[in-house]
């Protein structure tokens, strides 16, 4: 009896020293990409490897998933590491990250000017991927922004889609007043952990937290201190928005039909339709900053592209295949649109079937058609190093503006976090 | 008057508990709760069971292999903690019972890097590996943690509650170092290994950081990579996250069960 104790405790102990399975790498021609979001960026790419393996039989592709934040910090450490052993041939960049990888990890992106036309692509998307002359990336999803608003509750209050065309944020501040008094609905829903809403102010000023050169453009800058004015307005008008904390409540605000808009990227159509309120919703323009020049009615809100690694081994054959089919096929642009609701930067594709379709969803409205019109007019930035920092820095200053606090109190307490952080 | 006094407290105190058990319990309800609703039902808050479970599961499993995943989790997890408890107990036996100054200074070093966060290292690790050829490995996740400098510890202290003079009374019947260690040390010590066991599997279980790192494919991610991805999208599918996160959650709670009783007397320290 003891002897098997015996036998049996050493056994484990033996189990213990067995060597572990060694994992395959990469075939050859196969192409690695990661992205997140397997429903929508990685189905788009498995449309497009779809595509481009008809002529090129060869080619597969191999799709790596993880969650956005998790894919940046894994992409961030391996090309702090030096090693290329790992890395994926092509990987999918949030765009407000774009500059900061191209800068901080020069040579690690293969330019792609020459082998791309990027004269058929929304210029901000091009200018953001623009380092020294050369463009590193395949323009992808754009966030272009437009006002989501519930109809039926906005025609209860008297409003028609005329009404919601070329306003100014204060004439919105005054229909959202009325909404409130008149249906009981709240505007908006509003998160004031996040500070989203004064990066798409920005942007459609064709201003952005930092001058083209890359300084913060915050402490003295007329552009910055008239967005968050403007927000300030907003958030002080407290009946007209419900506060609510972190993503699933914000959403819940409008899939629930207790919200009765939302400004934000094109991107969210898939959740307001989710909704089933079919009928119920419109899209206007974005309302446009009151009293500044160059004010728009077109801003951008998140949106990502592709780049290739310059470590691939792959690297002709992925650049080839992004240039073949997401460099100019139209027809794709139609299909990752209808099957994902994925509004590419390709403004050709604006000419097709599926752009110009109008949607009952919408009540008839042909709103991609109206995106892709708004995507042209987006006005370029430079997202420079530092987007996210900043960003923090903002946010932690909104409750303070919600309660009534000063502007240039709020501005000089942005700008020495910023300053304090990337000096 | 004292009799009232005393229900009051006591009712006091069953309404504390009461709250505290509500707190604790709601989040594990409404994830239950969650997997069977659709998305848009749970962003409306919806705390009443749905119909959409088996929606949710079959979305899940096509989405994912799941028993890919479901296994890869479960082999480092269970290999982790064999590997772990077996090289880190063995050191903390040792630590305690060969005392000497050379030894005490290496336990401070080893102590002192307890303080450096694992941020820190991650990338020269990562070069390690690469250089080892070991990316995308299982070996690579499990040799960094497999010398828990926590549990060498942990293992330091409740041997200092092991009777010595049951080592020497083996001693003299002639038992070699590895046979006291073996027949007499483990049997003895075996709810300081329970708890042990709870704490490693649990933190293999849960890793993140360095499989996300390290790992590269989707055959070779764990459920933790799979959950936060799913929970990542755009328009995440809530219920299929909800189902995920219970699949995550069960290996856990019934590994706690099980070593439950044993747990708590391993970290009171009792020695029987």
């Amino acid at each position: 009896m003891n002897q098997m104790l015996i036998r049996a405790r050493k056994s484990v102990f033996l189990a213990t020293g067995i060597s572990l399975l060694a994992m395959t790498s990469a075939l050859a021609g196969e192409v690695t990409v990661w992205s997140w979001d397997p429903n929508f960026n990685g189905a788009t790419m498995k449309e497009a490897a779809a595509r481009y393996s008809a002529s090129h039989p060869d080619m597969t592709i191999n799709l790596v998933d993880f969650a956005k934040a998790d894919l940046e910090q894994k992409l961030q450490a391996q090309l702090a590491s030096g090693t290329t052993e790992g890395l994926p041939d092509i990987v999918l960049i949030e765009d407000y990250g774009a500059q900061k990888y191209l800068l901080s990890f020069p040579g690690a992106f293969e330019p792609l000017n020459g082998k791309i036309d990027y004269s058929g692509f929304a210029p901000y998307k091009v200018e953001l991927a623009t380092v020294d002359g050369n463009t590193y990336s395949m323009p992808f999803d754009s966030g272009v922004t437009g006002l989501f608003y519930r109809s039926d509750i906005l025609a209860e209050a008297g409003y028609t889609a005329a009404d919601l065309q070329d306003i100014d944020w204060d004439q919105f501040i005054e229909i959202a007043k009325v909404v409130k008094e008149k249906t009981g609905h709240p505007m908006l829903g509003i998160d004031l952990n996040d500070a989203g809403a004064v990066r798409i102010l920005l942007q459609s000023m064709g201003a952005w937290y930092f001058t083209p050169d890359g300084q913060p453009a915050i402490a003295g800058d007329a552009k910055f201190k008239a967005a968050l004015s403007t927000y300030a307005k907003l958030l002080q008008a407290k009946e007209i928005y419900k506060p609510v904390s972190g993503w699933t409540e914000y959403t819940g605000g409008f899939v629930s039909g207790e919200v009765a808009s939302v400004f934000t990227g094109v991107w969210m159509t898939a959740t307001i339709k989710a909704a089933n309120m079919s009928g119920q919703w419109g899209v206007a323009p974005l309302p446009k900053m009151p009293g500044v020049e160059g004010a728009t009615h077109a801003s951008n809100l998140g949106g990502s592209s592709w780049y290739v690694l310059s470590s691939s081994a792959e690297k002709d054959e992925a650049v080839d295949f992004l240039a073949e089919v997401w460099g100019k096929d139209a027809d794709f642009y139609q299909k990752i649109l209808v099957d994902q609701g994925a509004l590419g930067s390709y403004l050709a594709a604006r000419e097709g079937e599926a752009y110009k379709a109008s949607d009952a969803y919408f009540g008839g409205q042909a709103v991609w058609q109206s995106f892709s019109d708004w995507l042209a007019a987006v006005p370029a930035v430079n997202y420079g190093i530092f987007t996210n920092e900043v960003d923090a820095a903002v946010a932690a200053q909104l409750p303070a503006l919600a309660e009534g606090g000063s502007v240039d109190d709020a501005i000089a307490a942005i700008d020495a976090q910023v300053r304090a952080q990337i000096q | 008057m004292s009799r009232v006094f005393a229900q009051a407290r006591s009712g006091l105190v069953y309404a504390g508990l009461s709250l505290a058990a509500f707190v604790s319990i709601f989040p594990f309800f409404w994830m239950l709760v969650g997997t069977t609703n659709t998305a848009p039902d749970i962003i409306k808050g919806k705390i009443t069971f749905g119909s959409a479970l088996f929606d949710n599961i079959t979305n899940l499993f096509a989405q994912v292999d799941m028993v890919q995943v479901f296994w890869n989790s479960t082999f480092l997890a269970i290999v982790g903690t064999v590997l772990t408890l077996a090289i880190s107990s063995l050191a903390g036996y040792a630590f305690e019972m060969f005392p000497s100054k050379t030894r005490e200074r290496v336990f401070a070093v080893l102590l002192l890097t307890l303080s450096i966060p694992f941020a820190a290292i991650m990338v020269p690790l990562f070069v390690m590996m690469a250089k080892l050829t070991l990316i995308n490995t299982f070996t690579a996740i499990l040799l960094p943690s497999i010398a828990s400098v926590f549990i060498i510890f942990y293992f330091r202290q409740a041997t200092k509650a092991f009777p010595h003079e049951l080592r020497d009374a083996a001693k003299i019947d002639g038992l070699k170092e590895w046979q006291i260690f073996l027949y007499i040390y483990l049997p003895v010590m075996r709810s300081t290994y329970a708890a042990a066991i709870i704490i490693v599997f649990m933190a293999n279980w849960n890793n993140y950081l360095w499989p996300l790192i390290v790992l590269q494919t989707n055959e070779n991610k764990t459920l933790t990579l799979v959950v936060s991805s799913l929970a990542s999208s755009y328009y995440p599918d809530y219920g299929v996250v909800m189902v995920a996160t219970v699949l995550a959650t069960l290996p856990t709670i019934i590994v706690f069960f099980l070593l439950q009783r044993r747990f708590v007397e391993g970290l009171t320290g009792s020695v029987k």
